[in-house]
């Protein structure tokens, strides 16, 4: 019997309709994106912590792989233009140093970097440069200025940022022969007055080498 | 006389003007509003954080040196990547943030006169509630319609 019959009251269907069901599927549908685009952007986005409080602790975090072009290079690494993944350098102890040829700290953090390469370079260290969100002619006239003859690589977009926790330039790193940190600064390296920290910084890179793998 | 020379002055100026290096016709305000600080995100042209006010100095250098907009962008988006692009390019998957948008605004147009449609046929409804007669009343209708048609 249908509730179209006379003398009965109509009923209401319960439940709802195909239309309701279409438009919640589609409101549902454009949350979900939301949603997911917001955790997406959050992933990219992500900014690693883990760094300084394991080395606090005294571990050492793996440091985060990165493959970038070659814009300086020295003889045993790939050629300028080429890429240079950090795995690598696996099995020498890497000063690597976050900066930019903008950052003016930076200017006053080059010669020590450079002396760092002339003094470890024979003991199979390398130094290398990372040179973020940079023209790339200021980058090697910065090189040139500085007569810096460390390799450097190339990363414009800033990616290696987040991985290694970088809020600023310049920042370093002591990498040991595992392709761990063993050190990181926050900051710039300086040499003079009592925020001198390079001994500090050589003292960790000094007993990095001393560890044979 | 005068003709020989207005004619001379006329050569002159067309001479020089031919001879006159290109000029480069970059909008550089416009570029830099298309463009955005890799370190602080803000557009270029309000930007005076050291890497903005590099780039705004290698803009204006390409322009001077006569690269097209175009040519002065694309540089940058090599050296700095898509990420130095103020707003997503209209093409490939950042379509996609054109579209989106655009797609929920027309959606919510025509979802508007629909729902206010069913709310004003739910609140007529609710106005009007349904009585379900007694069957005395039934009876007296049908007796009543009865005498009508008599």
């Amino acid at each position: 019997m249908s509730s179209d019959d006379p003398g009965k009251p109509p009923t209401h269907r319960r439940g709802w309709d195909r239309r309701q069901i279409t438009i919640a599927a589609v409101c549902g549908l454009v949350i979900a994106a939301i949603g997911a685009l917001l955790i997406v952007g959050l992933i990219n986005h992500n900014v690693n912590n883990s760094i300084d409080g394991s080395i606090a602790k005294g571990e050492r975090v793996p440091a985060p792989a990165f493959t970038l072009p070659v814009l300086t290079s020295t003889p045993g690494l790939p050629a300028t233009g080429q890429n240079l993944t950090l795995t690598q350098l696996h099995g020498h102890p890497v000063v690597l140093n976050i900066w930019a040829s903008w950052c003016v700290p930076c200017t006053d953090e080059a010669p020590i970097l450079q002396s760092i390469w002339d003094r470890y370079r024979q003991q199979g260290v390398y130094v290398l440069g990372v040179d973020v969100k940079d023209l790339t002619g200021d980058a090697l006239g910065f090189h040139h200025q500085y007569g810096l003859t460390f390799p450097t690589v190339r990363d414009g977009e800033g990616n290696i940022e987040g991985p290694y926790g970088t809020t600023g330039v310049p920042e370093s790193f002591i990498i040991d022969r595992q392709g761990r940190i063993a050190a990181a600064l926050r900051g710039p390296l300086s040499a003079s007055g009592s925020t001198g920290n390079v001994n500090s910084f050589v003292s960790v890179l000094d007993t990095v080498i001393a560890e044979r793998s | 006389m005068v003709r020989r020379l207005l004619a001379a002055l006329c050569a002159a100026l067309i001479l020089a003007t031919a001879a006159a290096p290109a000029v480069a016709s970059v909008d550089i305000l416009s570029l830099e509003q298309q463009l955005k600080c890799p370190t602080c995100e803000v557009p270029l042209n309000v930007s005076n954080a050291p890497s903005a006010v590099r780039i705004k100095a290698y803009i204006e250098e390409k322009a001077a040196a006569g690269w097209t907009s175009g040519q002065i962008q694309q540089s940058l988006v090599q050296q700095f990547g898509r990420d130095i692009l103020a707003t997503p390019p209209k093409s490939g998957f950042d379509l996609i943030v054109w579209l989106v948008p655009a797609a929920l605004i027309a959606a919510g147009l025509v979802a508007i006169p629909l729902v206010a449609r069913a709310w004003i046929r739910r609140s007529r409804t609710a106005a009007a509630p349904e009585v379900t007669p007694s069957q005395d009343e039934v009876e007296r209708l049908n007796r009543e319609l009865r005498q009508l048609g008599d």
